[in-house]
Parts: C-alpha cells; sequence; structure tokens
C-alpha cells in the first residue's frame, strides 16, 4: 500500500479532488443564468416588504462598499505620506535618515569603489540580497518551463501541435515588410543600449536587473519582428540554461568568497580601480554582468514559452 | 533679448504639443471603434511628442541633451507609427465586422477584389 504522497507523486491522485466542486451555475448557459435571476427578482417583486428589505440591503451594502473603499485609501496614503516625510529635504546638508544610510553615504565610495551608491549598495553590502533575487528568477523560469513546456509528455496529441505550429504560422507577423525592417533597425540599438547600462552599472544609474531587461525586450521584439526561426540560430534551451547557471554559480561563488574572507579578517586580493573608470568597483561589475544575464534569458524565457512552448531549437 | 524670444518659441511649441496631446486623450476616450482610437493615440505620440521635444531642444543649452532628445523623436517616429500599423492589420484580419463600422459606401466589387 503506497502512501497518498507517493501515489500524489506518481500521479494517481489528483490533488483538486480533495477541494470541494465550485458552484455549477458558472458554467450555465448565460440564457439559463439570465433566467434563474429574473425568477429571483420575480419572487422578490411579489412581496412588496421583501422588495423593500432587498432594496435597502443593496443601497446599503453599496454605500458601506464605497465608504470602506475611500476610507482605506485614504488610510494607505496617509501612511506613505507619514512615511514620507521622515526622509530628509532633497539637497539637504548631512542628509541621512538613519546610521546605515549615512554609513552608506559617508564611506560607500571608498568602501565598494562605486560611484553608484546604490549600486555599490545591491551588489556590495546586500549582495546577499541580489543573489536571493536573481534565485526567484531562476525559480520563475523553471517552474514555467515545468508548466509550460511543450513535449511529448505535456501534449495531448500530435494534432493539437500541428494545429499550434499551423495557426502560429497563420497569424505570423514576420512577414510584414514594415514590422521586420523598424525590428532590424531597432534591435541592435537596443541590445546596445542594454550592455551600456549593464556594463555603466557602477558609474551611472542602471546596472544588473535594468540592463538585463533591455536586452531580454530587445531579443524579444527580434523574435516577433524576425521570426523565432532566427532565434533559433543563435539562442536553444541549452545554451539559455548554461548561461543562467554559469552566472548564478559565479556570482554565488565570487560572493562566498568575498564574504568567508570578510567574516575571518583577510585581505580578499580583488582590486578596487580607480573610482569613475569603466573596470573599478571590484566584483561590482561582473557581478552586474551575471545578473544582467539571468535577467535576459529569464525575460525572453518567458515570452518563448509563453508563445509557443519551448525556448529554443533543441526543445522540438 | 534674445533670451525672451527663445522662451516664447519654447513656450508656443509647447503649447502646440500639449494641444496635440489633449486631443489624442480626448480621442482615445471618446472613440468606440479601434482604428479611430488608434489614430488618436498615435497623433499624441508623432506629433505632440514631436513638437515637446523641438521646444525642449530650442530651450536647452547642452548639445549632448539635444542630441539625445533628437534621438527620442527618431526612435518614437519608428516605434508608434509601427504599432498603429500591426494594431490595424490586426484588426483587419480578426474583425469579421470591420465594414460596419466604414460610413463610406463600398461597392461589392471593390469588396470582392479585396478578399
Amino acid at each position: 500500500m503506497k502512501s497518498k504522497f507517493s501515489q500524489f507523486l506518481d500521479g494517481e491522485i489528483d490533488v483538486m479532488s480533495f477541494f470541494p466542486e465550485p458552484a455549477e451555475e458558472r458554467d450555465l448557459p448565460r440564457e439559463t443564468v439570465k433566467e434563474i435571476r429574473k425568477e429571483e427578482n420575480r419572487i422578490i417583486d411579489a412581496d412588496p416588504a421583501t422588495k423593500k428589505v432587498v432594496a435597502f440591503e443593496r443601497r446599503s451594502f453599496r454605500f458601506i462598499y464605497y465608504i470602506v473603499a475611500v476610507i482605506s485609501c485614504i488610510v494607505f496614503i496617509g501612511i506613505m505620506l507619514y512615511g514620507v516625510s521622515f526622509l530628509p529635504r532633497y539637497g539637504q546638508e548631512n542628509a541621512w535618515a538613519t546610521e546605515v544610510s549615512r554609513r552608506y553615504i559617508e564611506n560607500g565610495l571608498e568602501e565598494t569603489g562605486a560611484i553608484n551608491i546604490v549600486s555599490g549598495m545591491i551588489l556590495d553590502y546586500r549582495a546577499f540580497d541580489t543573489l536571493g533575487e536573481s534565485h526567484v528568477l531562476f525559480t520563475a523560469l523553471v517552474l514555467v518551463t515545468i508548466l509550460l513546456r511543450r513535449d511529448k509528455k505535456n501534449q495531448q496529441s500530435e494534432v493539437e501541435d500541428y494545429y499550434t505550429v499551423r495557426s502560429d504560422r497563420y497569424f505570423r507577423t514576420y512577414k510584414d515588410v514594415i514590422l521586420s525592417k523598424v525590428g532590424s533597425f531597432l534591435v541592435p540599438c537596443i541590445l546596445v543600449y542594454g550592455v551600456y547600462v549593464l556594463l555603466n552599472g557602477q558609474l551611472s544609474p542602471g546596472g544588473g536587473f535594468s540592463g538585463g531587461a533591455v536586452m531580454g525586450a530587445a531579443m524579444i521584439i527580434f523574435a516577433a519582428s524576425s521570426g523565432f526561426d532566427k532565434v533559433d540560430k543563435f539562442f536553444s534551451v541549452k545554451l539559455s540554461s548554461w548561461v543562467t547557471f554559469a552566472a548564478l554559480g559565479f556570482y554565488s561563488f565570487a560572493k562566498g568568497y568575498v564574504f568567508f574572507t570578510g567574516a575571518n579578517g583577510i585581505h580578499n586580493g580583488i582590486p578596487k580601480g580607480t573610482p569613475g573608470a569603466i573596470l573599478s568597483g571590484g566584483l561590482i561589475l561582473p557581478l552586474d554582468v551575471a545578473v544582467g544575464l539571468v535577467v535576459a534569458c529569464t525575460m525572453f524565457g518567458f515570452y518563448s514559452l509563453f508563445r509557443r512552448g519551448n525556448i529554443g531549437g533543441s526543445g522540438k | 533679448m534674445i533670451g525672451w524670444i527663445r522662451f516664447a518659441i519654447t513656450a508656443v511649441l509647447i503649447i502646440a504639443g500639449l494641444l496635440f496631446f489633449i486631443s489624442a486623450v480626448a480621442g482615445c476616450w471618446r472613440f468606440d471603434f479601434v482604428m479611430n482610437r488608434m489614430h488618436a493615440a498615435g497623433i499624441g505620440d508623432t506629433a505632440g511628442l514631436f513638437f515637446i521635444v523641438i521646444a525642449l531642444m530650442v530651450g536647452s543649452n547642452a548639445p549632448m541633451d539635444i542630441l539625445k532628445l533628437a534621438l527620442l523623436v527618431v526612435f518614437m517616429w519608428f516605434t508608434s507609427p509601427t504599432s498603429s500599423h500591426m494594431l490595424a492589420q490586426i484588426e483587419y484580419y480578426t474583425n469579421p465586422h470591420l465594414y460596419s463600422h466604414v460610413e463610406r459606401e463600398i461597392s461589392e466589387e471593390a469588396e470582392d477584389a479585396e478578399c
């Protein structure tokens, strides 16, 4: 006798069977639902007292609903404004709210080597947090792949796949001359801009997440304007997995090394560089690149999985 | 004196751009059919943005800012008409009641030729 959990693992038990069925009225045809409503209204209208009570209930519900909505909005706005009122004024001298931000502003440049204090914060002081965020993206990509990837196990029949492919060809937009020409002009510009944002993370606003998002958007535009056939030539599910794995592994090992040496008081030997140069900020630039690659792969993977059920050429 | 002339040009151009944006917003709210709304939104993204950016270029002093603003116009004029074009194409291919929205009489031969 197998336990229920191992039966669930083998796919013999549907978890949803433990929950009560939803109301059946939702599945009725619209005319039937209308007739039911009409019958209810007829019963209510028959008795003046019932009609009065029902009208009062509906009116008071609407009144209470509006009142509660307005009050909750005002309360949340008040909480936000109360929090904002603790912040220092813009351009104020000695502009720190707490001890931590004072430390960041005063010692951030010499301790991290990054001109952009935000970058120094998220990739040096709080690099562990950013590592978790990258892993959240990676986990989301893995789960979407499990749910949506169209392979032999996740497919009703050959016919379904045939219809999917055929409808994709029927509604394909990349035959459009205007779209493909505009795409071929825009995609390199956007990609170069994404790389610029990625590499300037320690110098200017931007960094891993925004640069990676721009690069992923460029790849999505390329796939939408030129078709997935062109994308398959340089991007596959294997490449995507290896890039994500290598980026996350490099991030974990590099930050693990820095945390280990820092906790034991050993000099880690990573050069900080001159602040303001492109190669400065110690580990911030490589970590930015790692985060950006993960974000770009995740964004394009989402689009590709939702659109056609696999990431790259080897999936079919 | 030259500063005042520049200010006046900037103000006039910004007001012109805002008029285009107002007409775009009004069109998006008032029209029902998707083609009309698309047209209205496209006006805001091209003409309105063009006049506002020209005004900012006249008012700006830094050459690098002027270059970036010009690039903004170039990219918006590439992307906004393209998205309008794709919207119109999808509407044309998927809306079976398209001709009921067209007020102009279309002869049957022309309809046959288009189909």
